[in-house]
């Protein structure tokens, strides 16, 4: 049983979380590496609160990170995550595990996202069209190589384009990021059909490969 | 789907700092999920009541069904008047003794606590030379009332054929019983009215001991309405007694030597241990 514990790994961050006694450790421990998303919530849904925690503790970076790219705002980001994370917890008794946790949840993420468009009146989400003369005049992995050197420099110009791409194509470009979903995922939690996203993901690509080729 | 150089775009975007959400949102969202989940968990004793719940509800609600059914056929069938009559009939032979007989002179409402029923410490196996009785007990004579008692505690050893069974009496009262039959007698219980006749047939057949009742009474103090009925008890028949070996005398007077030794053969029958008179021995 040491042994166990010695080998599993651990967490890259670990949550403020109550000391506890060694075989809840090594329980933890187990579940963290066996149990899958859709088992944990679950879990969760039967009263489980470690099960939560080892869920918040897989998806809180990816989430924070895809809703503060999509808004730009620390604080209205914070907003959507605490309201994210409260519709999960609420939604407990509800949730089967018919599909990923990853797409249910970021599938969550984007109706939220959605209603904060509304709320502020951002129609460009819902009515942007892609240019095909864009993703037609940016030369396809084609990276400068001094950017390849400079890999604080190319952070920074992907951040920015990031933040020039149109809401749906930065979107796509996030789920399949930070979510680490596949075109049928991203299409899923976005409401739309597979080419659609396929498309804007490829959008989202190849303008973010346009800003880092050019030389500013 | 990812190409080569989109891999590199994901590696680029990756080395970026990731921002993240600050500790007060995380405390946020793990208390309320704790204080959630802490709502939702169930009781120990759910698990087990759903698993049981229906099964236990059908076998009730079978078996009073049946139950019912059965009392039904049987008060149909007349199955249950008859078993209840059967008791009904055998319950006064088996609970209630026969009722002790009346003179004509006991009141018809005797005091309760003189119901044999109610006071067995009354009587006593033994009989017992009586104890002296107090100057109250010896001056409140209810005659009435003491025959109808003396008439009561034969008539439930009559009904019953042996003797009432007693708690054992307390080893310090057994003392007390010895040393009050060494006592002699008080003058003034021996000089008493000889005109009335001797009647030693009337006398119960094994009356309880006197002296005996009183010690029993003062042993079991909080019964005051048996200890005082007592006191009359003895009051009672040691002045019988007394009357009794009077008559004996007289006869013995008189002459009639064969009266006087059946008297007195009764006498010794009915107070074994009463130690007679110098001129009676």
């Amino acid at each position: 049983m040491s042994d166990l514990a010695s080998v599993l790994p651990v967490p890259p961050r670990a949550l403020p979380v109550q000391r506890r006694r060694p075989a809840e450790a090594l329980h933890l421990r187990r579940m963290r590496i066996e149990a899958s998303d859709e088992e944990l919530m679950l879990r969760y849904g039967r009263g489980d609160a470690r099960a939560f925690e080892l869920l918040y503790r897989r998806h809180r970076l990816p989430l924070y990170r895809f809703l503060l790219r999509q808004v730009g705002n620390a604080a209205t980001a914070e907003e959507l995550f605490q309201d994210l994370w409260m519709r999960v917890v609420n939604s407990r008794g509800r949730y089967e595990a018919r599909a990923k946790f990853t797409s249910w949840v970021y599938a969550i993420a984007h109706n939220r996202l959605m209603d904060f468009y509304r709320g502020n009146g951002q129609a460009s989400f819902l009515s942007h069209e892609e240019s095909e003369s864009v993703l037609e005049d940016t030369p396809a992995a084609e990276l400068a190589a001094d950017l390849r050197l400079d890999r604080k420099r190319a952070v920074e110009r992907l951040l920015a384009a990031l933040v020039e791409l149109p809401d749906a194509q930065r979107e796509a470009f996030l789920l399949q990021q930070e979510g680490e979903m596949s075109i049928e995922q991203i299409a899923a939690a976005t409401g739309v059909g597979p080419e659609t996203a396929k498309s804007r993901l490829r959008y989202a690509v190849a303008k973010l490969r346009a800003s880092l080729g050019k030389e500013s | 789907m990812i190409e080569r150089g989109d891999e590199e775009l994901s590696h680029i975007y990756r080395d970026a700092e990731g921002p993240r959400p600050p500790q007060r949102v995380d405390d946020n969202i793990l208390a309320a999920s704790q204080r959630v989940a802490s709502t939702v968990r169930r009781p120990a004793g759910f698990g087990f009541s759903r698993r049981w719940g229906t099964p236990v509800a059908l076998a009730a609600t079978v078996l009073v069904t049946f139950t019912l059914a059965l009392m039904v056929f049987e008060r149909e069938s007349g199955l249950d008047t008859m078993a209840r009559k059967a008791p009904r009939t055998a319950q006064p032979a088996k609970v209630a003794p026969p009722e002790p007989k009346r003179t004509e002179s006991s009141p018809p409402g005797p005091p309760r606590a003189a119901s044999p029923e109610k006071s067995p410490s009354v009587d006593l196996p033994r009989a017992a030379p009586p104890a002296a009785p107090s100057p109250q007990a010896a001056t409140r004579s209810d005659r009435v009332q003491q025959h109808t008692v003396e008439t009561a505690l034969s008539g439930e050893r009559r009904a019953t054929g042996q003797p009432a069974r007693l708690p054992a009496i307390p080893p310090g009262v057994e003392i007390l019983r010895k040393s009050e039959e060494a006592k002699p007698l008080p003058d003034a219980q021996r000089g008493f009215d000889a005109q009335q006749p001797i009647r030693p047939a009337q006398a119960p057949a094994a009356a309880p001991a006197p002296g005996a009742n009183t010690l029993r009474e003062s042993a079991s103090a909080p019964q005051g309405a048996v200890s005082g009925l007592a006191s009359r008890v003895t009051a009672s028949e040691a002045k019988e007694r007394e009357k009794w070996l009077e008559d004996i005398r007289r006869l013995k007077s008189e002459g009639k030597a064969t009266e006087a030794e059946r008297e007195l053969a009764e006498f010794k029958k009915r107070y074994p241990d009463y130690r007679l008179p110098e001129d009676l021995r």
